[in-house]
C-alpha cells in the first residue's frame, strides 16, 4: 500500500515541481503516471522508491509519503529496496555487473541472503519471466529489450511488493515492449502493485486500473481504467498523450533501387566483428521524401545507417547518390547521422560556435538564418549542454545543414518524447524533406513514424544479436 | 573484464591473482639480472597463456621482444642522441611488463564481482570495494561512447588536435549523467545494506592457487637473494 500525502516537492536545478499531490495506492492496483515531459511524473516515482529524498540532493520536500507502513523519509534506502523494486528508462545505465548472472542476484547479495535462498529465487525468476536466454550473457552484447528485460528480472528477483516503472519503455521495439507487457501481466496476477510512469500507453491500456493525470506537477484527474478507456481521440490529444491503440501503419514500401536523383543503395551488404548482419538490401530514396527504416532489434538497422554514412566498409554492394557511386570518405562527406544520444555530437562552447564549427568560412547571416528556422537564436550564447533535449537535437540538425549534407539520417529521434514533442519532430522532418533533402529515419515509433515518414523500408535480418 | 572462463582453461582465485601482483613487483624491482627477467616474463606469459589470454600474450610478448631488441641491438650501434634519450625510458617499460601481464589477466578473466567478493574477504572496506568497481565497470561503457562520438567526429569533418577537445567534452557530460543513473541504480538495489553480504561466487583456493603461489614465492626468493 502507497500512500502520498499532500507532498510538495521542488528541486533544485530540474523541472518536475510537486504540489499538493495526494495518491492512495492499494495493494494489487497497476496505476499509470502519465502527462507530459516535465509533468512531474518521474517525481512521484522518486518519492516512492525514496530516491526523493534520500538520493536527489537539495531538493525541497514537504508532506510525507509511506509505502508499506514506512515512512519513506525515514526508511534507510536498503530497507525500502526490499519492499520497492525499480526499473529505469536507460537500459545501459542501470546495471552494476557486466554479467547478467551477476546482475539478477546482485540485490539478495546486498541483503546478505543465504546462497541456497539466491539460488531458489534466481530459478525461480527465470522461470516465471521467461528470461533463459538472457542467463550467462555480457550485458555489453545485449539489445536494449534484453537489458530491459535483465533489470525488471533483477528487481523481481529481490521479490518487491511494489514496483516502480519509470518510462521502461522508452528505448524499446515492439517486440520488446510486447514482453515488458507479458512481465507486467505477471507481476499484476501474483498480486504485486505497480507504479509506473509513460508516454507509450497503447500496450498497457488493458492492464491499468487507474491513470493518473498530471500537468505541471499537479494532479488533474484521477481516472478509473474504464474512464481513460474512454476517452475520446480529442481529448486525449489535447491532453497530450500518446496514441492509445498499436498504430498500424499503412505506408508504401521504399522506391527500387537505382534513382538518378537522390540515393540508392544497391544489392548492399554488411558484416560486423566478423558477422554477416545483412545481405543484399536494395532501395532508393529520393529529395523530398522521407524514408523510414523500421525492423527488430538486431535486424541490422543501425549497421545499415552507419554504412550508408560510411562509417562502417560495406562488405558488397553500392551506394549512389544521383546516379553516381560513392566511396566511403565521399559518404562521410555527404551524409549526417542526427544520433540516438545527441549529447554524442555535439562538441563546442556555444551554440554559435557549434555551427561554425561545421561551417568554418560560413557566412554570419547563414548562421542566423539556420538558427533563426530552427528556433535556437535566442539560445546563440548559450553551451549546448544547457540546452532542452529537443533543442540539441534541433542544434545538431541545424549544424548538419549547415555544412551542406543533404543526406540526413536519424536515429530513434523520438525515444521517450511526449505527443507534443513528437509531433515538434515530425514537423521538422517534414520542413527538412520540404527543403530537398534526403531523409532518412529508423525508428520504433509507429505513431511518429506514420506522421513523418512517406515510405517503409523493412529489414528483417536474424533477429538475435546487437542492434 | 571477461563473463567467464572457458570450462577446460585454467582458472585462479582472484586473490592468488593480486598476491602475484604484488610479488611481480618485488622481483621486477629487486633483481637486476637480465635472464631472471627473461624467465619471469616468459613464465607469466606461459600462464595467462594457460588461463587463455592467446591474443593479449602474443602481443605483449612482441612488445617486449621490441623493447629488448631496441635496448641490445639498436642503442649500442645507432646515434648516441637516441640512446641517451630513450634507454631510461625502454629500461623501465620493460620493469614494467610482469605487472601488465598480470594486469591483463585479472582485467580479462576476472569479473567484477569476483574482483569484490574477493575483495571483501580480504576485508577491504566497502566505502573503498564499491568506487573501485563502478569504474571498472565503467570502462567498457566508457568504451562504447568513445566509439559514437568518433563516428559523431568522422562526419563532422573534425581532424588533428581538435579531436581531442571534441571528445573529452561529451565524455565527460555522459560520464555525470552515467554515474548518476548507475547509482541511483545500485542504492535502489540496496547497495548500501550494512548486511553481511553474500554472494553466489564460490571462491576457493585451489590446488592451482597453491602451487602457483608456491612457485612465485620460491622463485622471488630466489631472484632476490641471488640478485
Amino acid at each position: 500500500m502507497v500512500d502520498i500525502q499532500d507532498v510538495s516537492f521542488a528541486y533544485e536545478k530540474e523541472q518536475g515541481t510537486l504540489s499538493h499531490i495526494d495518491l492512495q495506492i492499494g495493494q494489487g492496483e497497476c496505476v499509470l503516471l502519465c502527462g507530459e515531459s516535465g509533468c512531474g511524473k518521474t517525481t512521484v516515482t522518486k518519492l516512492v522508491n525514496g530516491l526523493i529524498p534520500h538520493f536527489v540532493e537539495g531538493g525541497v520536500l514537504s508532506g510525507r509519503a509511506v509505502v508499506n507502513g514506512m515512512e519513506v523519509a525515514d526508511t534507510e534506502m536498503y530497507r525500502l529496496a526490499g519492499q520497492v523494486g525499480s526499473v529505469f528508462q536507460n537500459p545501459k545505465s542501470q546495471f552494476f555487473n557486466i554479467d547478467s548472472d551477476s546482475e539478477i542476484t546482485f540485490g539478495l547479495e546486498n541483503a546478505g541472503v543465504a546462497p541456497e535462498k539466491i539460488k531458489e529465487r534466481v530459478e525461480a525468476t527465470v522461470s516465471v519471466l521467461k528470461i533463459e536466454k538472457l542467463l550467462g550473457r555480457n550485458i555489453f552484447s545485449m539489445s536494449g529489450g534484453e537489458k530491459q528485460s535483465l533489470a525488471f528480472a533483477s528487481v523481481y528477483a529481490m521479490n518487491p511488493s511494489v514496483f516502480v516503472l519509470d518510462e521502461p519503455t522508452a528505448n524499446l521495439d515492439a517486440e520488446a515492449v510486447n514482453s515488458l507487457r507479458g512481465q507486467i501481466m505477471q507481476i499484476k496476477k501474483e498480486g504485486r502493485t505497480v507504479i509506473i510512469a509513460e508516454h507509450r500507453l497503447y500496450f498497457l491500456m488493458d492492464l491499468i486500473d487507474r491513470a493518473v493525470f498530471l500537468q505541471d506537477g499537479k494532479i488533474i484527474r484521477i481516472f478509473s481504467g474504464d474512464e481513460f478507456r474512454r476517452i475520446p481521440e480529442g481529448q486525449r490529444i489535447r491532453m497530450g498523450l500518446r496514441s492509445f491503440t498499436d498504430p498500424v501503419m499503412k505506408l508504401p514500401c521504399a522506391r527500387p533501387p537505382g534513382t538518378k536523383d537522390g540515393l540508392s543503395a544497391e544489392n548492399l551488404s554488411c558484416a560486423f566483428d566478423g558477422q554477416r548482419v545483412f545481405d543484399g538490401i536494395s532501395f532508393s530514396a529520393i529529395p523530398g521524401e522521407v524514408l523510414g527504416i523500421v525492423g527488430y532489434n538486431g535486424a541490422g538497422k543501425t549497421t545499415l545507417t552507419r554504412c550508408l554514412c560510411g562509417l562502417l566498409k560495406e562488405e558488397g554492394g553500392t551506394v549512389r547518390l544521383d546516379g553516381k557511386a560513392l566511396n566511403r570518405k565521399q559518404r562521410n562527406r555527404a551524409c549526417s547521422l542526427v544520433m540516438q544520444d545527441v549529447n554524442h555530437q555535439l562538441f563546442s562552447d556555444s551554440v554559435w560556435d557549434e555551427c561554425e564549427l561545421s561551417m568554418p568560412e560560413g557566412r554570419a547571416e547563414e548562421i542566423e538564418r539556420i538558427l533563426k528556422a530552427f528556433d535556437l537564436l535566442e539560445f546563440k550564447e548559450h553551451h549546448p549542454m544547457a540546452l532542452s533535449g529537443g533543442q540539441k537535437q534541433r542544434l545538431a540538425v541545424a549544424a548538419a545543414i549547415l555544412s551542406g549534407k543533404r543526406l540526413l539520417v536519424f536515429d530513434e529521434p523520438t525515444s521517450g518524447l511526449d505527443y507534443r514533442h513528437m509531433l515538434g519532430v515530425s514537423r521538422m522532418i517534414r520542413e527538412l524533406a520540404g527543403q530537398k533533402c534526403i531523409v532518412l529515419v529508423v525508428s520504433h515509433d509507429r505513431e511518429f513514424m506514420e506522421k513523418a515518414c512517406d515510405r517503409i523500408f523493412e529489414m528483417d535480418g536474424r533477429r538475435d544479436g546487437n542492434g | 573484464m571477461g563473463v567467464s572462463c572457458k570450462k577446460h582453461m585454467l582458472k585462479f582465485d582472484p586473490r592468488t591473482e593480486l598476491l602475484f601482483l604484488v610479488l611481480e613487483n618485488v622481483v621486477a624491482f629487486t633483481q637486476h639480472s637480465l635472464w631472471v627477467e627473461i624467465t619471469w616474463v616468459v613464465l607469466l606469459l606461459l600462464l595467462i597463456i594457460a588461463c587463455g589470454c592467446t591474443k593479449a600474450a602474443g602481443r605483449l610478448a612482441s612488445a617486449f621482444g621490441l623493447c629488448l631488441f631496441l635496448q641490445y641491438c639498436i642503442f649500442p650501434i645507432g646515434p648516441k642522441i637516441l640512446a641517451s634519450s630513450f634507454t631510461i625510458l625502454v629500461s623501465y617499460a620493460r620493469r614494467a611488463f610482469p605487472c601488465l601481464i598480470v594486469g591483463t589477466l585479472i582485467i580479462q578473466k576476472t569479473s567484477i564481482k569476483e574482483l569484490m567478493v574477493a575483495l571483501r574477504e580480504c576485508h577491504i572496506p566497502q566505502g573503498l570495494i564499491i568506487p573501485l568497481s563502478v569504474t571498472i565497470r565503467y570502462f567498457p561503457a566508457l568504451k562504447e561512447e568513445v566509439g559514437y562520438i568518433r563516428d559523431a567526429m568522422k562526419l563532422r569533418d573534425i581532424h588533428g588536435i581538435q579531436k581531442i577537445e571534441c571528445l573529452l567534452v561529451p565524455v565527460m557530460i555522459s560520464a555525470t549523467t552515467t554515474a548518476e543513473e548507475l547509482s541511483a541504480a545500485a542504492v535502489t538495489r540496496g547497495i548500501e545494506n550494512p548486511a553481511h553480504k553474500t554472494s553466489m561466487v564460490e571462491m576457493k583456493f585451489g590446488m592451482q592457487d597453491f602451487l602457483c603461489l608456491a612457485f612465485g614465492v620460491v622463485f622471488c626468493f630466489i631472484s632476490v637473494t641471488a640478485g
